[in-house]
């Protein structure tokens, strides 16, 4: 068990390694998803819509959209020189190399969310929220970050191998996450104080959705990756 | 034999779609409140039917396919795929046609107006994925996206019912809002569709095999 922990530990700091040091990539889905913020509340606040409660809501369908951009790199990077087989042959397990990406890939959209909620928040200018609010905060875009990073993982996967498929992954990733996006933006909005009624259930729910979203690709992994 | 069969099943059909919508305008009585709209509501209910049972046909033939990897059921999920979707699009179609009336709007976030415009999407993303050429990877990865998806339906449906629900529970577990006339008629149309949906599946297959047999013969020609 430790010697399969520490597979997926070196391939999460190999991903790691990798996405830092093609800066510009990391530079360019950043700076991209600063960019959705900022035009969805301007044109909200165009539109005329009480911009404080549809924070949550820009803050997904932010998060959402820039992901498409940092999941699709996740196996994308493998490709040159054939690094996908060597990576096989030298791991020989698939359900390490999916935890692994899936965790790498988390990071990153965690990294992102700590650019994007800071921003949203300033342009939205929230006025109160306290210690238990930021904490019901943090806990959602966890949880719904690990259920973004695993199904994106996973179609990511598959994608990637064939050919012309780029437009595909949106269109396969978009329908999954229904759940999260439900969940996801009810707890943000309680989280700002703005609607009533019990998270905890929404709390499981999501990590329902990700233990599901973790365990059935880890089973199934084997499946993509086989060539 | 087989054709015999199919034939015969085409003659029930041509007789059965006919008799049902006698029973639908004239045999089921007018509902008092909603009108003469409310005769949708057996179609409605029947597609919604083909496009669930659909879905699962799909489920159950992308698990076949993973622990056989038979064309067979690559194709036949196909098939039951793009089926579901047709009436899936109906179910879209036909229940705004009666909502607008009766609830003043056309469409709204209820649990299962959500549940079936999230499966359309998944189902025409299955179709997208598979048509693409009838590489193996392809029907592999459909095959596993067939399995997420299903997954996925029960979760969506209880995310949006836990949000909010106005839709009208027809059938519980307790009694069925129905009267006699019109319980028959629902039955009878479920029946029908089913029948449709058989048929169609058999002749969606049979056009996929051909499709491929002559890909297969232009390939050996080349």
């Amino acid at each position: 068990m430790t010697e399969y922990g520490r597979k997926i530990w070196l391939l999460y700091l190999k991903d790691l390694r990798t996405e830092l040091s093609t800066q510009d990539n990391l530079l360019s889905t950043f700076v991209f998803g600063i960019m959705l913020v900022v035009i969805f509340s301007f044109a909200f606040q165009l539109a005329d819509v009480p911009v404080d409660r549809a924070l949550a809501a820009v803050l997904w369908i932010s998060v959402f959209f820039t992901s498409t951009l940092s999941l699709q790199r996740s196996f994308a990077i493998e490709q040159k020189n054939d690094a996908l087989s060597a990576l096989l042959l030298a791991v020989g397990d698939r359900g390490a190399v999916f935890l692994a990406k899936m965790l790498s890939n988390l990071t990153s959209l965690l990294l992102l969310e700590l650019i994007l909620v800071p921003l949203a928040w300033v342009l939205i200018n929230v006025q109160s929220a306290g210690p238990t609010q930021f904490g019901l905060l943090i806990g959602v875009l966890f949880l719904g970050s690990w259920g973004l990073a695993a199904v994106g993982t996973l179609i990511n996967g598959m994608t990637v191998q064939l050919a012309n498929a780029r437009l595909l992954f949106p269109i396969l990733l978009f329908p999954l996450l229904i759940p999260i996006l439900i969940g996801g933006v009810l707890c943000v909005s309680a989280a700002l104080n703005y609607s009533t009624g019990s998270v905890k259930g929404w709390l499981y729910l999501l990590l329902c959705f990700d233990l599901i979203y973790t365990v059935v690709p880890f089973v199934l992994f084997d499946l993509i990756l086989e060539g | 034999m087989l054709e015999k069969l199919k034939r015969l099943h085409f003659w029930v059909l041509c007789f059965l779609m006919p008799a049902n919508l006698y029973l639908i305008f004239f045999y089921a009585p007018v509902e008092r409140t909603m009108g003469v709209v409310q005769k949708v509501f057996y179609v409605h209910v029947a597609c919604a039917w083909i496009g669930m049972l659909a879905f699962v046909v799909v489920f159950a033939a992308s698990i076949r396919y993973l622990l056989k990897g038979d064309e067979v059921s690559s194709r036949l999920a196909l098939a039951s795929a793009e089926i579901g979707t047709v009436f899936i699009s109906c179910v879209l179609l036909t229940g705004p046609l009666w909502a607008k009336p009766v609830w003043n709007t056309w469409w709204t976030w209820d649990p299962r107006l959500t549940t079936t415009v999230v499966m359309w999407f998944m189902y025409l993303a299955y179709i997208i994925l598979q048509s693409g050429g009838r590489s193996e990877n392809r029907r592999r990865y459909a095959a596993v996206y067939g399995i997420v998806a299903f997954i996925n339906v029960p979760l969506v449906f209880f995310s949006a019912r836990w949000w909010r629900s106005i839709h009208p529970v027809v059938i519980t577990a307790v009694e069925f809002g129905l009267s006699g006339p019109m319980k028959t008629t629902l039955f009878c149309t479920l029946a029908t569709f089913s029948l449709i949906y058989c048929y169609f599946l058999v002749l969606r297959y049979r056009s996929l095999t051909l499709a491929e047999q002559i890909n297969q013969l232009k390939g050996a020609g080349q």
